[in-house]
């Protein structure tokens, strides 16, 4: 035997137009957390994918305990005890947390020897006892649906802690997660380790890993830099290797130029399905040159505060007024046109058309105007010469360029297509909500350099994000809001941190 | 690029491996395969039923004169053939793009067959009755069509817009509600007394020409087809090259995502349906002024369920709605010949159309099924290759 559990050797895969991992030899020991590190589209999660069999290498070889092995499907994985949580959960919404975790291995019993029936108890016991015994609470028989994002992760690895994996793979488990609840997973994981898992953590965030890993490989551009002791190495040259270039950590944040007010909100409500009022009687305003940050905690009522500003959702009651403009029931198009960017938080969903190509996406908002149109007809050239623009301005890569469905491109890059359709509609008031989320430090850098530039240029910023550390670095203003009202409005360097923090749950008001 | 990466299976089936998992190849090969599959399965059919599948495949082709068949009554040729097959291939073809219209807008307009008869009524009715000349009377006819079909549509996309009511449920309602009312009218007002259908409509209306003498057979030219061929590049147009297509087709990929760039979501999805029952009142006067020429109360044209069939074996693309709507035609229109002539059951035919759905909709599956032979093949090169 090997002293690895894993390891992987002179792995290359090819996509069309990408090599999305280059000859990478690694090997994982049994019960250490080893952490890929680099920035989207860097490779990690396609050489995991390739660990828990959702492709084939197209060159090199896989030895698990020792042993080569040919993966073709995540069942076969599983039988190696390998066990993934995506980054987007894999669950059934109206099934049971129980059912969730049974699903495809259902225990079979049978009435007097005969009928097979699912034996959903003994299930429930078995789960009860693996959730007390990883500290992972849950409630079996709660439906998916009902549940946060947090507690859906809890499913995803029971449901691997169920099928006895020995090797987890975590893609990006945090990047959905709220500041208490990623210090819970973080906990989760060291437990895990402690009982002698071993924990294959992907992830562009340094700090999670200087916090549990023991070792980390760096990924760049389909290739591995270097693997090294997490302990022994700093953050900054972490970040270093990870990006290529030395990356300054500090912003330089000009001195903020107020000008007249852009947008008002007055005592705005905004109801859910359920009729549930999600925020209330909120007020604000922003200047032109001012960054307006909404700082708090998941599912406050900060995304709904910018649906309603940017008309995806109806208010209750209250005013929106953009430049003196009443728009409060202006149509979606028209708050375009008076100068509204909107970068969604989900992205996915909201931000692009998935089977469209990039370039469609990136014109998405603007088709139906020269150059892109003429009198009801498109014209190709445009949309074409305008997508070739923005992704050499942006940077966005892509395998085949503007032409290139965005659906198969990483959800780094499409989230750069998103901001830079933002930026190009040179919008008087961009809001931008959790801009960064889900994207690596060089891609991050970038993205609020931009914000900050956007502000230089004398437009006004309404910044939703619960990173804390970017609300702080580069809000002017900051506005706290816990339970769908705005605890607290306040110039940003009147405010501490730890006083955000307190503001944000609600314990200081 | 991605092709030139593997090791290339060498030999017929190997180039059909290759087709089957290429980007561009496999729309066409997959369809291609599908017919393959179908015939063999429809030959197994008929050889269990004792007859010579050959003579039934020519049946169906001399049926749509394709072929010429052995013997012709007086006035007929296989062109009368032929072009009665064009005359309804275009409701087929009409139908099948009111159909692709609806599903790239993210909808599903199964009322097709009560578009094309309200359409088809009412034209009858206000046009196939009165005494106008052909020039007024024939595009009197289409104006009639499109408005009808047009209308229903529009309604139909309406409800689901201003009241979240699910466009099957609603066209499935306005079939029966179109049926009924019709079927009322002409046993009310407008029967004929012997066929017991409505009275045929004025030849001045009919969106064909008939009594053509060519040789020895008199020939009906049918107009529709060439409405349906237009058609098929308006459609083209319309999806990919003009802003309403482009609203449409992103309302259809993503509601929420086309709501927030702008579009008005409401218009487009009314437009949308719209768009695919005017296509929808084509079919229905094609089908009825036209080709019929009277209308059977109570009953829904099957064309206009089968449409459905074509658009996907179709791909969902007008190009490919003109090669499906062929080949189905071939096997519903030669069906009669085919019947009489092999003696089996004219609704061997239905049978076919329904296997042949069958094997297009395994598409993906076949897709799968190929790319994990090659990966085979192309290990089993590479260990030769080292040994």
């Amino acid at each position: 035997m090997s002293e690895y559990i894993v390891e992987m050797r002179h792995i290359t895969k090819r996509f069309p137009g990408i090599v999305a991992n280059d000859d990478i030899s690694i090997g994982i020991r049994k019960g250490e957390i080893f952490a890929f590190l680099g920035e989207n589209g860097a490779g990690k999660s396609t050489l995991m994918s390739m660990l828990f069999g959702m492709y084939e290498p197209d060159e090199g070889e896989i030895l698990v305990r020792g042993e080569k092995v040919k993966l073709s499907s995540s069942n076969e994985a599983a039988a190696l005890n390998i066990g993934m949580v995506h980054q987007h959960f894999k669950l059934v919404d109206n099934y049971t947390i129980a059912q969730n975790i049974i699903l495809g291995i259902e225990p079979i019993k049978k009435i007097g020897g005969l009928i097979p029936y699912v034996d959903c108890k003994g299930a429930q016991e078995k789960i009860r006892e693996l959730s007390k015994a990883y500290g992972l609470e849950v409630d079996p028989c709660q439906v998916v649906e009902s549940v946060n994002v947090s507690i859906q992760q809890r499913v995803e690895i029971l449901k691997m802690l169920y099928r006895e994996a020995e090797i987890l793979i975590f893609d990006e488990p945090t990047a959905v997660l709220t500041p208490q609840e990623i210090q819970y997973l973080l906990d989760i994981m060291v437990e895990l380790r402690n009982k002698g898992k071993t924990i294959i953590l992907i992830t562009h965030k340094l700090e999670e890993i200087k916090r549990i890993a023991d070792r980390c490989a760096i990924l760049r551009r389909g290739k591995l830099v270097r693997v090294l002791n997490v302990a022994e190495t700093s953050t900054q040259e972490m970040a270093n290797l990870m990006v290529g270039r030395e990356v300054v950590f500090e912003r330089e944040k000009q001195p903020a130029n107020f000008r007249e007010v852009l947008l008002e909100v007055e005592d705005l409500t905004v109801r859910n399905e359920d009729k549930f009022d999600v925020v209330k009687n909120v007020s604000f305003s922003i200047r032109r040159g001012e960054i307006f940050a909404i700082a708090g905690v998941s599912g406050n009522g900060q995304i709904e505060i910018a649906d309603a500003i940017a008309g995806l959702v109806k208010p209750q009651k209250g005013k929106i007024k953009l430049k003196g403009k009443d728009i409060t029931a202006a149509t979606i198009r028209r708050r375009t046109e008076e100068g509204m960017s909107y970068i969604p938080e989900d992205r996915q969903r909201l931000g692009v058309v998935l089977d469209f190509s990039l370039e469609d996406n990136l014109a998405i908002k603007k088709y139906y105007r020269e150059p892109f149109s003429q009198k009801g007809i498109l014209k190709r050239e445009g949309f074409q010469k305008f997508a070739e623009e923005l992704i050499e301005q942006y940077d966005i890569r892509s395998g085949q360029g503007a032409k290139t469905i965005i659906r198969s491109m990483s959800g780094g890059n499409q989230q750069k297509a998103i901001v830079a359709r933002e930026i190009s509609l040179e919008s008087d008031l961009m809001i931008f909500v959790q801009p960064t989320r889900g994207l690596d430090i060089g891609a991050i850098e970038n993205i609020q350099k931009q914000i900050l530039r956007e502000r230089d240029k004398g437009k006004a910023v309404l910044l939703i994000s619960l990173e804390l550390d970017e609300v702080m670095s580069l809000a002017d203003t900051i506005g706290v809001i816990y339970n769908g009202q705005l605890q607290k409005i306040s110039p940003a360097e009147e405010l501490t941190t730890n006083e955000v923090g307190e503001y944000m749950m609600g314990v200081k008001s | 690029m991605k092709a030139k990466n593997q090791t290339t299976p060498n030999g017929l089936i190997g180039k059909m491996i290759n087709a089957l998992d290429d980007e561009r190849l496999s729309q066409f090969a997959i369809p291609i395969v599908s017919i393959i599959l179908t015939i063999i399965a429809a030959s197994v059919l008929l050889l269990v039923l004792g007859k010579n599948p050959i003579t039934a495949m020519n049946g169906f082709l001399r049926g749509s004169g394709f072929m010429m068949k052995p013997l012709y009554a007086g006035g007929q040729s296989m062109l009368t053939d032929f072009l009665s097959f064009l005359g309804i291939l275009a409701p087929m073809l009409l139908a099948a793009l009111g159909i692709i219209i609806g599903m790239k807008s993210g909808m599903f307009n199964i009322g097709m067959a009560g578009q094309m008869l309200a359409a088809g009524f009412i034209a009858t009715v206000f046009v196939g009755y009165s005494g106008l000349n052909a020039y007024i009377a024939k595009p009197l006819v289409i104006l009639v069509g499109i408005t009808a079909g047009g209308l229903i549509g529009a309604t139909i996309g309406f409800l689901k817009y201003r009241f979240n009511i699910h466009e099957v449920v609603s066209s499935i309602m306005f079939n029966y509600i179109t049926s009924y009312i019709v079927a009322f009218f002409i046993n009310t007002y407008y029967k004929d007394i012997i066929t017991r259908s409505s009275r045929i409509c004025s030849p001045a209306s009919r969106l064909s020409i008939t009594g053509i003498a060519w040789g020895s057979s008199k020939l009906t030219l049918p107009l529709g087809i060439i409405l349906a061929i237009a058609s098929v590049f308006l459609v083209k147009f319309l999806l990919d090259r003009t802003v309403i297509g482009f609203e449409m087709k992103a309302v259809g990929l993503n509601r929420d995502c086309a709501k927030y760039a702008g579009v008005n979501v409401g218009k487009s999805i009314v437009l949308a349906m719209a768009l695919s029952g005017v296509f929808g009142g084509l079919a229905g006067v094609t089908y009825y002024v036209g080709y019929f020429n009277s209308i059977v109360p109570k009953e829904l044209a099957s064309l206009g369920y089968d449409s459905i069939a074509v658009a996907l074996l179709g791909n969902i693309s007008p190009i490919g709605a003109i090669f499906s709507s062929i080949l189905i035609t071939i096997f519903q229109k030669g069906s009669i010949y085919m019947s009489s002539t092999v003696g089996v059951p004219k609704e061997i035919a239905s049978v076919i159309t329904g296997i042949l759905l069958l094997f297009s909709a395994c598409g993906t599956y076949m897709r799968y099924l190929a790319r994990r032979q090659r990966e085979r093949l192309a290990e089993k090169a590479k260990k030769e290759g080292v040994q």
